[in-house]
């Protein structure tokens, strides 16, 4: 790829790239199995159905990371795509203010200051978007997460108008996907993407997927529907759940597969006024 | 136009087309035009111009449209609804208990669904409307006609006769007590015959036939403008008989339910629909509900439930957008539908007449 | 995915474009996602000139970062919170409806959906004097019981006279089919966005009488045709609710997965996402004969409260006389 922007990267900039490796430590511990934490490069998908927490846990790890750290976060850049019109901002802020010691406006300005947000109304501006944003990270090497919520907002859409042809339907889809994973990999990020549960499970789908233990062991109804390419890229995926009897205090379950290492964690959490609390 | 291509009602494979093509919005395909489009996707000229046909009546042709659609606007403000449905008139029962809870009568714009166990009376309320409807509006009528499907052969037409015969006897007896011009003039053309020939009667005896007739009903309508009343009695018996796809269903009765709301908004009739009852078995106790699944209960604006009560009918008025829920007791006569102590006959007459648009049997209650 | 072609971006000639799609790039997309290095050379084109206009037209069609402290000023200013029309309906919603959202009502035949979108309706119209969109699909609205509530408000308030002004306000659409409503939110963006303000003063509220009516029809069976039109209007209302900061009101029908399963919304999983805010609605006790006007509402979604608090209301107990003129 002849890119003019990536070649003009100057040295400072390779240097402090490459130092926001150790950036994400504690970014959540509890959702990572064993290692403790994403390494760049990691691709980490959320799915559940609607209501089971994944947005929450979005506001989460945005706010561990652009909280500074004289206040115990990250203090680190985070890029946010909305596909669905669904970050609500003042949530974040309530988040924000139920953390920091000291809740001015302007510490949470400064906070928020560290935060990016984009919205893209189809997966041909998912993807054009994507390439523009190439140039962000070039020029803000302390942007160090990346997140996109979600990534299956078009795929109805998509399907549609692909007519009779898979490869169609998913060609953009790809782009993104490759284009993503290239992004991931040269910029070193950690890519949080949600994935919305549209499918019933199948009678047979599920077994192909996972290797035989962690389907015993995580017991969810996942159905892979996006395409290939974003298959391969993904390293972890987290189920969300919701425990349907409201007596227990922590009513959300996230369980987390590391694909490669084929780790599972099983973690319950419960979502107050301050956010997400394991 | 920023409106997106996936959001015009074009068969699919076109759709598949244009958007592999390059288009994402409306506006793009109107700049391009007809030759630059038939090109540019290879597809013939006149394919291509039947395209930006579609997309330019979907874009610029609300208006074109609602003339079509035999001149019932589509957009207007409550103020204007307001008058127009304060000019409407009802279809009467006469039962007033019911007219009552109705808030008049059966309404005409709206759909109406009678819900009840056989033999209730459901049917009877059918015929006893399709006859009421055509009462001359100075006899606080609305002077229409009725379209009446059945589906499951229940429409007796000796029993017609009898209920026409007693609204063109009471409608004598009200122009006797009060000699005025236009009640003998109306009654000169007011007969059993004339009833009967203005009750539009279909026979439908599968849904694959029911769902064509209640389609194809927009064309008769506008021939018949009069038609004020659209009676489909038994519309879950096609639906409950050798039907195993039950997404198929949900969707063609929902379709239905569409096509049965245009008709009454755009033609101005009253719809007027029979259901049976069914049981619901439930945790503790099994309950009666009317058929056809819960998704089918949002299509009528106004449920009525018939039942019984030992040897008494009932009527409970269900959901109503603007009336009180409650239940009346009714009763079937030679005559037709009537309350269960039946006012005096004069009485009777002289509602109607002092208020001929407004409720018949207002004054008798006060 | 935009066509390519002359006049799209300065630099971008017809010459260029013939060349490039001889090479079978046709729309942007093909141009951005191709090696320039690989085109300048099998077109003979400048490469200077093909990285510049690559520039121009990543800068034209893709979708631009905001950073988070501005928004969040902008978003102070413009978000606003309408009220119901009920103390403990506008308490469950933390206070009303919010703009920028969609928030949905869901519920069985009869749970008086309609009766709290009129009450909206009525209370947005009368109390903060803005105008109100009513799309409504099922024949559902009806303007005398609209007028009876205005009534009631405007004693309660003690303002005289200003139904009719306030009925004024209320604007209501018809609509029979999806693709109606589509095209009655596209007339909406347009008055928005050109800001014509003749007929449609300023709006701060759509209310949709009801979703499912409309796409019910479109789903089932095994083509995904009805699902993407679905999500067509999901995607459209959601941005109206943010671009125009309009608060969006939708109703849904109630479906269980067994008889006596608790209620969950109609139109599937895809759906359940497009909402912020969910509230059900239930009638106190269901015993024929034997009906109430008070129902619960139960807060099933919410961006702001705990899931599951529940209010009482009551949606109207008054009844509509036809005599009741202007």
């Amino acid at each position: 790829m002849g890119d003019p922007f990536r070649r003009a990267e100057s040295g400072t900039q390779l240097l402090a790239r490459l130092e926001g490796r150790s950036a994400l430590k504690n970014l959540e511990p509890y959702l990572f199995a064993e290692e403790g934490s994403p390494v760049h490069g990691d691709v980490i998908e959320f799915h559940g159905p609607e209501g089971t927490g994944k947005t929450e846990m979005l506001y989460h790890l945005v706010a561990r990371c652009i909280i500074p750290k004289s206040g115990g976060g990250l203090e680190v850049k985070v890029m946010f795509i909305d596909t669905d019109y669904h970050f609500d901002m003042l949530r974040l802020v309530t988040i924000l203010e139920n953390r920091l010691a000291q809740r001015t406006e302007e510490i949470i300005k400064e906070c928020l200051g560290r935060l990016f947000l984009v919205n893209c109304s189809s997966s041909t501006q998912l993807l054009l978007t994507l390439y523009s944003l190439e140039n962000v990270f070039c020029t803000h090497p302390s942007l160090c997460l990346l997140i996109l919520d979600s990534i299956s907002a078009f795929y109805w859409i998509d399907r549609s108008n692909g007519g009779e042809s898979l490869t169609l339907q998913e060609m953009n889809l790809k782009k993104c996907a490759n284009f993503l994973g290239k992004l991931v990999s040269e910029h070193h990020l950690a890519l949080f993407a949600t994935t919305q549960m549209l499918m019933q499970k199948s009678a047979n789908s599920a077994e192909s997927f996972f290797p035989l233990k962690l389907t015993h062991e995580t017991d969810t109804d996942y159905r892979p529907y996006l395409c290939k390419s974003w298959q391969q890229m993904v390293t972890h995926r987290i189920f969300f759940s919701k425990q349907c009897n409201s007596g227990n205090s922590k009513g959300f379950t996230v369980t987390s597969c590391h694909l490669k290492r084929n780790h599972v964690v099983k973690r319950s959490f419960s979502i107050a006024e301050c956010g997400v609390q394991f | 136009m920023q409106r997106d291509v996936g959001s015009v009602p074009l068969a699919p494979a076109l759709r598949a087309r244009l958007v592999s093509g390059g288009f994402q919005t409306v506006q793009e395909l109107l700049e391009t035009g007809p030759c630059g489009l038939s090109k540019e996707i290879g597809i013939s000229k006149e394919e291509a111009l039947e395209v930006l046909q579609v997309v330019r009546q979907e874009c610029h042709g609300d208006a074109e449209r609602t003339a079509a659609r035999s001149g019932a606007s589509r957009k207007c403000t409550a103020l204007e609804l307001l008058e127009e449905e304060q000019a409407q008139g009802f279809i009467i029962t006469f039962c007033s208990a019911l007219d009552n809870i109705l808030g008049g009568g059966v309404q005409l714009t709206k759909i109406t669904e009678v819900c009840g166990a056989p033999g209730v009376g459901k049917t009877q309320l059918c015929m006893q409307l399709a006859v009421d409807v055509q009462i001359p509006e100075c006899f606080g009528g609305v002077a229409g006609e009725a379209v009446f499907i059945d589906t499951e052969g229940s429409f007796i037409v000796d029993r017609v006769v009898d209920i026409a015969a007693a609204c063109v006897q009471h409608c004598h007896l009200i122009a006797e007590a009060h000699q005025e011009e236009d009640h003998l003039k109306a009654l000169e053309t007011f007969s059993v015959e004339s009833i009967l020939s203005h009750i539009y009667y279909f026979r439908c005896r599968d849904y694959i036939e029911l769902l064509a007739q209640v389609y194809l009903l927009p064309d008769f309508l506008l021939e018949h403008s009069k038609v004020r009343l659209v009676v489909v009695d038994g519309i879950a018996f096609p639906f409950r008989h050798d039907f195993e796809d039950l997404s198929l269903r949900t969707r063609l009765l929902n379709g239905l339910a569409q096509q049965l709301i245009i008709i009454a908004n755009d033609h101005k009739s009253a719809v007027v629909l029979t259901n049976q009852m069914t049981t619901r078995i439930g945790q503790s106790q099994s309950t009666l509900v009317p058929a056809l699944g819960e998704s089918w209960g949002h299509a009528a604006t106004v449920r009525l439930i018939f039942h019984w009560n030992n040897s008494q009918r009932l009527a409970t008025l269900y959901k109503s957008p603007s009336q009180k829920e409650s239940t009346v007791p009714y009763h079937i006569t030679s005559h037709g539908f009537r309350d269960v102590q039946p006012p005096a006959v004069t009485q009777h007459a002289e509602g109607a007449e002092m208020n001929p648009r407004k409720r018949p049997r207002r004054e008798e209650e006060k | 995915m935009v066509v390519l072609r002359a006049g799209l971006c300065p630099g971008l000639t017809e010459e260029m474009i013939q060349l490039l799609r001889a090479n079978s790039i046709q729309t942007v997309v093909d141009f951005v996602s191709s090696d320039l290095e690989d085109i300048a050379q099998k077109c003979s084109l400048s490469y200077k000139a093909l990285v510049a206009v690559r520039r121009v037209l990543l800068a034209q069609f893709s979708a631009f970062p905001a950073n988070g402290a501005d928004l969040y000023e902008e978003l102070k200013s413009s978000t606003a919170i309408l009220p119901t029309g009920s103390t403990s309906l506008d308490q469950l919603l933390d206070s009303g409806l919010y703009t920028g959202e969609v928030t949905e009502l869901m519920g069985a035949p009869g749970s008086g959906k309609t009766q709290v979108c009129l009450r909206i309706a009525a209370s947005v119209s009368l109390g903060l004097k803005q105008h109100v969109l009513f799309l409504d699909s099922t024949g559902g609205f009806t303007a005398s019981r609209l007028y009876q509530m205005l009534q009631a408000h405007a004693e309660e308030e003690e303002e005289q006279a200003s139904s009719p002004g306030a009925l004024q306000r209320i604007q209501v659409v018809r609509v029979f089919d999806i693709y109606e409503m589509l095209s009655a939110l596209q007339e909406l963006r347009e008055h928005l966005s050109q800001q014509v303000v003749s007929s449609m003063g300023p709006l701060k509220i759509v209310v949709i009488d009801s979703v499912s009516a409309v796409i019910y029809p479109l789903l089932g069976g095994k083509q995904s045709e009805g699902l993407a039109i679905m999500m067509q209007l999901a995607r459209e209302l959601k941005t109206l609710a943010r671009e125009f900061s309009l608060a969006v009101v939708v109703t849904n029908q109630v479906t269980r997965d067994s008889s006596t399963g608790p209620p969950k919304p109609a139109l599937g999983r895809s759906w359940s996402f497009v909402p912020s805010t969910r509230v059900l609605l239930e009638s106190k006790e269901v015993t024929l004969g034997k009906a109430t006007t008070q129902r619960i509402a139960s807060l099933a979604k919410s961006p702001r409260q705990p899931v599951g608090i529940q209010a009482e209301l009551d949606i109207g107990s008054a009844v509509v006389t036809p005599t009741e003129r202007l």
